[in-house]
């Protein structure tokens, strides 16, 4: 397919760049831009949310989108959440609780709480679970995820 | 933590809550895993895999797939210089398959191009052509002698023979017998982090391979087999590790990167995709367990008789260790004075089955848990009640000829703790419509590799200059945090602050072998090394110490980062490794732990590789909800009771135990790798992993600390056992609930309402 031009904000600055619109956000991301903190786990399916970035606030699978989709859009991914050195609430209480083992989930599943965190800053127990059922996990059994998101949102 | 466990003041300096330090990186997704390593000049390497099931090759024409721009090499097994086969325990696997190819899936040729684009091309016109053979599937027919064979010794790799008293004589002294058949499925480990390999080809005609793998120096032994090379010019490295559960014990890819890499001489990954991925690594072993237990009035068990068929897929893989554990824990944790066993290990034409956390626990803890929550029910007794009657106590044989050390009193607290949590649930009604039911298991899992199998590991220590100790840690951290435990050890031991030990990742170039990390018993090996290691570092120390100081160093004495003079003043030990780092000296220490089997308690007259002789002990209550008219169980409430040993990190422990659970929760209730259509169930759309949607809305551990002698400050391993009694926990549970007994997992709606038993 022929090469586009795109522009969009990619973690708060203005990016351009030229690809093939129909290349996943996923593969342009981690191949042309060196962020490799969103994982694939699934081989593209959108089945295990490893991939997942936000798009204009909204978690989405990152291998299931046409960079083509994204001209003039806000992406954040994980490299993004850390502001002038500090890490995000959210990365921190992942990493304090001891909801990070294998790790290659966690960006994912941070970024889905971030999302979740925006729109609905007391979640319940079973609101915290909907919003990372997307996002497998073998390692935690996800409890303590469960426990990092609600340590942020009773500290905001 | 549960109040009023006993404590004693270990860990003084570090704490039991330090935050493990790669959490950072994985976090804010800087962590490196092997997918992520930016390399110059990479080349993709994309593998062409069987369509068939079984079929003997008739031709490969590699010429139309050559032919496509930006194709570098089309390799087959005929371009392997050394060792076309591999395997851990039976080099049967053909990296590339030779003239047969034995399940779905596998690798036939391997394709090296500058783009994803090219390569994929490549793998739709390259030409191989088969003559499809009947595949078999079944391990009870494939191990008939009239069944296709395919291999050429025959399909049976492993029949295991173990007994103990008086078969016959144990069922006549029996009340009651009762015989079922239990019937386990193939499950997925599940990482993350699919299997990936890179490798570069470097100018002094050395190879550089980066692996996501639970033992790097088996894959470095491969590699230099495969391309006919001296060891020492293999060099492998340990990428950050997405998670492994045992899948990752085999080599995954790394031969073929390597292979590529060679092939071109440059730089090639590999990366399998999930359907990949869930054809090429090692699966839990589906296996069918007849099990016949027979008991007197009074509850007293008198005899146990099983009969085993494992499927072990196309290849041994670590089947033969893996049909050990299953046979050596078919009697649970209980004493039965009259026992015989049979156990066959099969090949069918299934992808591979392998090690998998549980390691054959799993199978034979359902069929053992639920057979004894089914005697009862027969007896009329209560299921605490029944255990407790014929639980293993300190000093008592196992069937292997096993004796127990003290640590099996961790069982009767699992009980007495269990019966609590059972009290308490009793109360709970279910909501509208639904039937509430509470079940229990208890189980024993073995650690180390087994007697008489070499099993060293070695890790060696660094003072730095900077003060900073490090550890080369020989064996990787799969993501379960072995470095953080490896960490808190030699922190303590040495008086020093978390922050001033640090784990290095490993390369063989540099690093000792630590072993397989696997096993149940990698706190227990590294830390038993490191507190050596630790010792014979100090020692030096003072010996170092001693000459600069011109005293001798009987006289000096090492606290806490301190060394002490004759007259008590004190000077930081880091002066010392400054000093001698002006002279080029470095402070070093390694130590190798080897896994003990004391001869009075190991029987030698067992197959080599059994038994095993150091046990974990717990046990698991699940309360469930169960739909009479849908078939549906919702696990609400759900305990995990789990003896440590000792805690070294409580957030470490507890992330073993939950993880473990969910993944019981998904042997139970979702997991199964189907045939359908002929194809192998291969995506996360149809193998259901556990979400955090799936998992009780209420959930407690309850952790014990029974101290294990030979272990570093007591520890001893909880990998693996967290999974054991999740699955008959959860039947029993059911059975509870609605008086339908599971003998299949995983526990469907269907085989609730009892249409498929």
């Amino acid at each position: 397919m022929k090469e586009i031009s795109l522009d969009f904000i990619l973690n708060g600055e203005k990016t351009s760049l030229i690809s093939s619109p129909n290349r996943t956000l996923l593969d342009v991301l981690r191949e042309d831009l060196g962020l490799t903190g969103a994982k694939d786990a699934c081989g593209g399916e959108g089945e295990c949310g490893a991939c997942t970035v936000l798009l204009n606030g909204k978690p989405v699978n990152a291998c299931l989108v046409f960079i083509g989709q994204v001209a003039g859009m806000k992406i954040t991914t994980i490299e993004g959440l850390i502001e002038k050195g500090e890490f995000h609430p959210l990365q921190r209480a992942f990493v304090e609780v001891g909801a990070v083992q294998c790790g290659y989930c966690t960006p994912g599943a941070i970024l889905s709480a971030k999302a979740l965190l925006d729109e609905n800053p007391h979640p319940t127990d079973q609101e915290i679970r909907n919003g990372l059922s997307g996002n497998l996990c073998r390692c935690t059994g996800y409890n303590k995820m469960i426990e990092a998101v609600h340590l942020v949102e009773g500290r905001g | 933590m549960r109040e009023g466990v006993e404590m004693t003041d270990f860990p003084r300096k570090t704490g039991k809550h330090e935050i493990r330090k790669d959490a950072w990186n994985k976090a804010s997704g800087k962590a490196k895993y092997t997918a992520d390593i930016p390399v110059e000049n990479l080349k993709i390497g994309l593998i062409v895999r069987s369509p068939h099931h079984f079929a003997r090759i008739q031709d490969i024409d590699k010429k139309p797939a050559l032919e496509i721009p930006g194709v570098l090499a089309v390799l087959t097994s005929d371009d392997i210089p050394g060792e076309k086969l591999f395997g851990s325990l039976v080099p049967d696997q053909p990296s590339l398959a030779q003239d047969l190819v034995r399940h779905l899936g596998e690798p036939v040729a391997l394709i090296i191009a500058d783009t994803k684009k090219a390569a994929g091309l490549a793998q739709d016109v390259i030409k191989i052509s088969y003559e499809p053979l009947t595949p078999v599937f079944d391990p009870i027919l494939a191990a008939a002698p009239e069944a296709p064979q395919l291999h050429p010794d025959g399909n049976i790799i492993t029949e295991l023979n173990l007994g103990d008293g008086n078969i016959k004589q144990g069922f006549e002294e029996a009340d009651h017998i009762l015989e079922d058949t239990f019937d386990l499925p193939r499950i997925s480990p599940g990482y993350m982090e699919p299997e990936t390999s890179l490798a570069i080809w470097e100018e002094d005609q050395t190879i550089t391979v980066w692996v996501s793998s639970q033992h790097p120096f088996t894959d470095q032994g491969f590699i230099a087999a495969a391309l006919a090379l001296p060891i020492e010019q293999v060099r492998v490295k340990s990428g950050v590790i997405g998670g492994a559960f045992g899948g990752k014990e085999d080599s995954s890819l790394s031969i073929l990167a390597a292979l590529g890499a060679w092939s071109i001489k440059g730089a090639v990954r590999l990366v399998n995709n999930r359907r990949e991925s869930f054809l090429a690594h090692p699966k839990r072993h589906p296996a069918q367990i007849r099990y016949k237990l027979g008991a007197k009035n009074d509850g007293t068990f008198t005899a146990m008789e099983a009969e085993v068929y494992m499927d072990t897929g196309a290849y041994a893989s670590y089947g033969p260790a893996v049909a050990m554990i299953l046979t050596e824990t078919l009697a649970g944790s209980y004493r039965i004075p009259n026992v015989k066993v049979r156990t066959a290990l099969v090949y069918t034409n299934s992808p591979l089955s392998g090690a998998m956390r549980g390691f054959g626990s799993p199978q034979s803890h359902f069929a053992v848990e639920s057979m004894v929550d089914k005697m009862a029910e027969e007896l009329g007794m209560d299921s605490i009640l029944i255990r407790k009657k014929n639980i293993l106590n300190p000093g008592d044989k196992m069937f292997t000829g096993v004796t127990l050390n003290e640590t099996a009193n961790s069982l009767p607290l699992c009980l007495e703790e269990a019966q609590q949590v059972i009290n308490q649930l009793k109360v709970i009604k279910p909501a509208p419509g639904k039937k509430a039911g509470i079940g229990f298991a208890l189980a024993a899992q073995s650690m180390g590799l087994g007697a008489n199998v070499p099993d060293d590991s070695t890790h060696r220590l660094e003072w730095a200059p900077n003060g900073k100790v490090l550890i080369h840690l020989g064996s990787p951290d799969l993501g379960q945090g072995l470095a953080m435990a490896a960490e808190i050890i030699t922190a303590e031991r040495l008086g020093l602050s978390f922050e001033d030990v640090e784990c290095l990742e490993l390369d063989t170039l540099e690093t000792p072998n630590g072993n397989v990390t696997c096993a149940s018993r990698m706190t227990y090996m590294v830390g038993n090394a490191l507190l050596d290691a630790s010792e014979k570092m100090i020692q030096e120390l003072l010996i170092q110490a001693g000459t600069l100081l011109d005293l001798p160093a009987s006289e000096l004495q090492y606290q806490e980062g301190r060394v002490i003079k004759p007259d008590g003043t004190e000077v930081p030990a880091v002066e010392f490794i400054a000093r001698l780092a002006e002279e080029s000296i470095t402070l070093t220490s390694e130590s190798t732990f080897s896994f003990p089997y004391p001869e009075d308690t190991t029987p030698q007259d067992l197959p080599i590789g059994m038994p095993h002789v150091l046990y974990c002990y717990g046990g698991q209550v699940a309360r469930v909800e169960v739909d009479p008219e849908l078939g549906t169980v919702e696990v609400t409430h759900f305990t995990a009771i789990h003896d440590v040993g000792k805690i070294i990190s409580l957030p470490g422990v507890e992330g073993q135990i939950e993880g473990g659970v969910a993944t019981g929760i998904g042997y139970a209730l979702y997991e199964t790798m189907l045939r359908k259509d002929d194809q192998w169930v291969d995506g996360f759309t149809e193998y259901l992993l556990p979400t955090a949607n799936d998992l009780p809305l209420h959930y407690e551990n309850i952790i014990l600390e029974v101290p294990e002698a030979s272990g570093p400050y007591g520890a001893k391993g909880i990998g693996e056992i967290t999974l054991v009694p999740t699955a008959p926990a959860i039947a029993n549970a059911v059975f509870d609930a609605v008086k339908v007994r599971v003998y299949k997992l995983p526990i469907t709606p269907e085989r609730v309402l009892g249409f498929i038993q």
